[in-house]
């Protein structure tokens, strides 16, 4: 999780790039990256990922195209039953739904997050030493919290009886918040659900951008003061074009963790009031394994896999150009932008 | 295709029973959280082990997700040997396939099984469970706090009941009565008094009957319920429990079952003594309110190589003495009417027994389940109901829920 | 003059309400798990525990196999980080040092794989498992945490890997050395902390993975402490003062960890070392 790799960038290369290849040598090609070595060296990964992802996946497909349920599973019997799992799901009003509820629930989670953790890492680069440790403890605190524990956390904290939430916003004039019931409403409930993704995820993004930020040399910022650069200016110039490969990652992350996150999201409301917040995983899970309804859950899973594959084509491909870049050039691009400006 | 289940179910390789016979060997019991009185369970299991030489390995399961859990352990090669099912839940697992037969139990053990608790264990007219127990819901209610709004005696028709509770309201600082939105089987109970049914057929297909007025009517008498309690809506009597509510000595009463005053007790002692139980007052004096028998059966996996030695699990939970035991033990009602003596001196039991007579269960059809699977759109539909939509509305916007999951594949 | 006081009050003044924010929950977690019940669920919430009980912490330790399952839980997370890292050590060096045919498939095979979403798809698993024979074992749950892991271990340990200049590499070679122990003797020595680094990630998903140990471990004696703390909410209704000792309890070894690795990473990082 950590992406430290981003905070040890060989001298005079930024190493901040998508799939945090570090300032990767690049123009490798000797004798010994040739041949079989590279194979034999990625087989371990190459092949767990196979067997123990891979399979599931296959069987995960197939069980998308059977009718399982629990006589089925019991009787461990086979019925093929087409793309009835599929037409059933892609008719239904319900799923399309759930995947635009999904998709925004996506989009505004990443957006608050990059923007609120891009915001407290360039606080942390503005910090005395001393403050900067304090806030880094605390982040790192909420980082570091388990996603169980830190949801059984936040339902105590917003718990209608006692919670300390309510008492505290009845304290400051919302008299009517006192007993507020917060899973109660679907915006209340994505509410909490939000604040507590915002929460675990912030510190991951301000941390390291922070960190991305130390690399940044003095004297670009000096070259831009000379250039009568102002605060913003100097900003867009100088310390977006170092954080952005890094940002790049950090968004792709998200949206992978956010899209997938499911304790979070089932544990605090089940995908209540009347599964109105349920996302594409929870919908999966209540229909597949809550309903008993198997085959239809493994349907909705692929699909699941597929509309994320279509969110993340994008930065898919441009990592692809990435990676052939780093095939061909020898330079880093930020290392030729870095020359144009010099 | 492998049918493992098939091939467990021939017993025929077990020898007969006796007390070497089955040396070495394991028998794994699940039963759910709350269902077995401690000295119940030691003596059973003390009484097992002797008779058999077998070792009972007793495992408590937690009600959540537990359909889930009973599905996919009954797929496999080394299920638990015997289950605890909900009776509600029994005719869908037995129509799996996924449950051993049980005729000639019935015939050694239960000729004199109440028929209507035996109900829920048959389907097709084969036995695949035994009935173990049932329970329903009574008045659980704080004493002390009833004497400080000057009631006395404990009410015998519902207006009686809710006189009492604005008693409550005003004269004391106390919550009336704990009853959250979704307490969904006492609603149940309040159906079986109105003689509404949930499902009907049309066309030779279960469907919602969710929009008779009849259910209508129950909702009103549950709103006004209700409308005594600072209970979340959206929630059923487990979220929290009910009975650690009630233990902090600031509410009326609720509406529960025996063991969750006993729960109450144990949270706060304190309180031990001014708990007190009624049967839930109905329409006349004469007529208890209608309540859901809510119970448990026993079965054994098909899947299960130890078919013999869960059998004699069942005759010794199952006999005269400790069923009778289990009655006294736990309060519950037993399998057989001539136990129900044992009742005597348990003041939830003897509170819930009058309405035993009028009490019913929920559709026993094997569609049933789905419908009571989380989200279970009646617990939707009472939610509805109390944040102030009309009967016809709410019960019209989970209709196709209801039919859905009642016309779904098994 | 005016501006730059101001100027150095607010981002002082942001970060702390920041750092309540942020640890507020943590706080109140422990807190909650110190006090005794009257004050847990008093009117006016009890800031600081002063009459502080282990009464919580008993309740939660006391739960039936809780050592049991800390063991399992212990073995599966450091079995399967460090299969990983491993794992990811290997493939994590071909990616970055070498140039080969298939190395754009091969990356985006792993940025994939990381998109992976695990839950949806326990009902496979647990037919795999089922019918592998495999149920109620910690194998199959330690090898499935360690492919859960291994795309973002790779992906980041490549970065690591590739920041370690090759001249060091190279002059370690000339001076003798097979490229193995070239390996060994220099580059692994700088590649720890980026090891300690990456493997918070992979401590984090295995200590918490909860839906697939559910539902192919049914076994009491097999089971992770994940069930163990949704089992107490669920039997413990609202008693937030054992739930959050058990949360607390939960939380800890992670939470220690992460200060300790954190600390070490950077510390590793701004020694210089890496940058040779």
């Amino acid at each position: 999780m950590s992406v430290q790799t981003r905070e040890a960038p060989p001298r005079g290369k930024v190493s901040v790039r998508p799939a945090g290849s570090g300032g990767s040598a690049p123009g490798g090609g000797r004798g010994t990256g040739k041949g079989t070595l590279p194979y034999l060296l990625l087989l371990p990964a190459l092949g767990l990922t196979a067997v123990l992802l891979g399979w599931p996946l296959v069987t995960n497909g197939m069980l998308s195209f059977q009718n399982l349920n629990m006589t089925q599973l019991i009787q461990h019997v086979t019925e093929w039953n087409g793309f009835a799992n599929y037409t059933d799901t892609l008719t239904s009003d319900t799923f399309w739904r759930v995947t635009l509820r999904s998709v925004i629930f996506t989009v505004v989670n990443v957006v608050v997050i990059i923007v609120v953790g891009t915001l407290i890492g360039l606080l942390l680069a503005r910090l005395g030493p001393k403050m900067r440790l304090l806030l880094s403890v605390g982040l790192v605190l909420a980082w570091a919290m388990p996603p169980i524990a830190g949801t059984t956390v936040y339902q105590w904290l917003f718990a209608q009886r006692f919670g300390v939430v309510n008492w505290v916003l009845a304290k400051i004039g919302f008299t009517s918040m006192a007993d507020y019931n917060w899973t109660g409403s679907q915006l209340s409930t994505f509410f909490v659900v939000s604040l507590l993704i915002v929460w675990t995820s912030v510190p991951f993004v301000a941390i390291n951008l922070y960190a991305a930020t130390t690399t940044i040399s003095r004297e670009l910022y000096e070259a831009a003061a000379l250039d009568g650069a102002g605060a913003w200016q100097s900003f867009k110039s100088v310390t977006f074009p170092f954080l952005k490969p890094f940002l790049m990652v950090a968004t792709f992350l998200e949206v992978i963790w956010i899209f997938k996150a499911f304790p979070q999201v089932f544990a605090i409301n089940e995908g209540g009031p009347d599964r109105l917040t349920e996302t594409l995983p929870v919908y999966a899970f209540v229909e597949g394994v809550g309903n008993q309804h198997y085959g239809a859950g493994a349907a909705i899973s692929v699909l699941t896999i597929l509309i994320l594959l279509a969110l993340m084509s994008y930065y898919l491909r441009l990592v692809l150009r990435q990676e052939a870049e780093d095939d061909e050039a020898g330079e880093s691009t930020t290392d030729r932008k870095k020359g144009e400006r010099a | 295709m492998v049918n493992v289940a098939a091939c467990g179910s021939d017993g025929d390789g077990d020898k007969k029973a006796g007390p070497d016979s089955f040396k070495g060997q394991t028998l794994t019991l699940w039963a759910m959280d709350g269902s077995t009185p401690k000295q119940w369970m030691k003596d059973v299991k003390a009484e097992f082990e002797k008779k058999t030489g077998a070792k009972l390995k007793f495992e408590v399961q937690q009600w959540n997700g537990i359909q889930q859990k009973i599905t996919t352990a009954l797929s496999e090669s080394d299920p638990p040997d015997v289950i605890e099912i909900g009776n509600t839940q029994t005719p869908a697992y037995a129509r799996t396939g996924g449950l051993a037969d049980l005729g000639d139990l019935k015939k050694d053990l239960g000729k004199d099984w109440t028929a209507s608790l035996n109900e829920s264990a048959v389907y097709d007219g084969k036995q695949y469970a035994a009935p173990w127990f049932a329970v329903n819901r009574t008045v659980v209610y704080n004493k002390k706090i009833w004497a400080e709004a000057g009631i006395k005696g404990t009410p015998k028709t519902r207006d009686e009941f809710f006189d009492a509770l604005d008693k409550i309201e005003k004269k004391t600082d106390a919550e009336p009565i704990y009853m959250p939105g979704q307490n969904w089987y006492f609603f149940d109970g309040l159906l079986i008094g109105k003689n509404a049914d949930l499902v009907k057929k049309k066309g030779g297909k279960w469907v919602s009957n969710l929009a008779d007025p009849k259910v209508g009517e129950a909702m009103e008498i549950y709103k006004k319920y209700a409308s005594y309690s600072k209970a979340p809506k959206d929630k059923d009597e487990a979220t929290p429990q009910q009975a650690e509510v009630f233990a902090k000595g600031k509410t009326g009463a609720f509406i529960g079952l025996g063991w969750e005053g006993a729960t109450a007790a144990e949270a706060n002692p304190k309180i031990k003594d001014d708990i007190g139980y009624f049967t839930i007052p109905g329409e006349t004096a004469g007529k208890p309110e209608g309540v859901f028998l809510g119970g448990s059966n026993l079965a054994v996996a098909a899947g299960s190589e130890k078919q013999e030695l869960a059998k004699e699990f069942l005759k010794i939970a199952l006999s005269d003495k400790n069923e009778g035991a289990l009655a006294k033990e736990g309060g519950v009602i037993p399998n057989k009417e001539s136990l129900q003596s044992n009742l005597k001196g348990n003041p939830s039991a003897e509170a819930a027994a009058p309405a035993v007579e009028g009490g019913g269960l929920t559709p026993l059809i094997p569609e049933w389940g789905a419908v009571e699977n989380p989200p279970n759109p009646i617990k939707s539909y009472m939610t509805s109901v109390l944040k102030g939509k009309s009967h016809a509305a709410a019960a019209k916007a989970v209709e196709g829920e209801m039919n859905k999951r009642l016309s779904q594949k098994q | 003059m005016q501006r730059s006081l101001l100027g150095r009050i607010w981002p002082n003044a942001t970060a702390v309400v920041l750092f309540i924010g942020f640890v507020f929950p943590v706080y109140w977690m422990f807190n909650t798990a110190f006090k005794p019940n009257g004050d847990i669920i008093s009117e006016d919430p009890v800031w600081f525990p002063d009459s502080p009980t282990l009464e919580h912490f008993s309740t939660a330790v006391h739960a039936e196999n809780f050592w049991t399952l800390v063991r399992n839980s212990v073995t599966v997370t450091v079995l399967a980080v460090g299969l990983s890292l491993l794992v990811a050590l290997f493939a994590s060096f071909a990616l970055a040092r070498m140039r080969f045919k298939g190395r754009k498939g091969i990356v985006l095979t792993f940025m994939l794989a990381q998109m992976a979403p695990w839950e949806v798809m326990v009902i496979a698993i647990y037919m795999i498992v089922r019918d592998a024979d495999m149920l109620n074992s910690l194998v199959p749950l330690t090898l499935f945490y360690t492919v859960m892991v291994l795309p973002l271990t790779i992906i980041t340990l490549r970065g690591y890997v590739a920041a370690v200049p090759k001249d060091l590499e190279e002059s370690a070679m000339v001076d003798g050395c097979t490229r193995f122990q070239a390996f060994r003797r220099v580059i692994f020595p700088l590649l720890a902390p980026g090891l300690m680094a990456t493997s918070l990630f992979g401590f984090i998903t295995a200590w918490n993975e909860f839906p697939m140990v559910l539902i192919l471990n049914k076994d009491a004696e097999a089971q992770t402490l994940p069930l163990w703390l949704s089992k107490f909410q669920t039997a413990f209704g609202d008693d937030w003062g054992a739930t959050m000792a058990a949360a607390s309890l939960f939380a800890v070894p992670i939470l220690l960890l992460f200060l300790y690795l954190q600390r070490k990473a950077v510390a590793g990082l701004t020694s210089g070392a890496v940058k040779g």
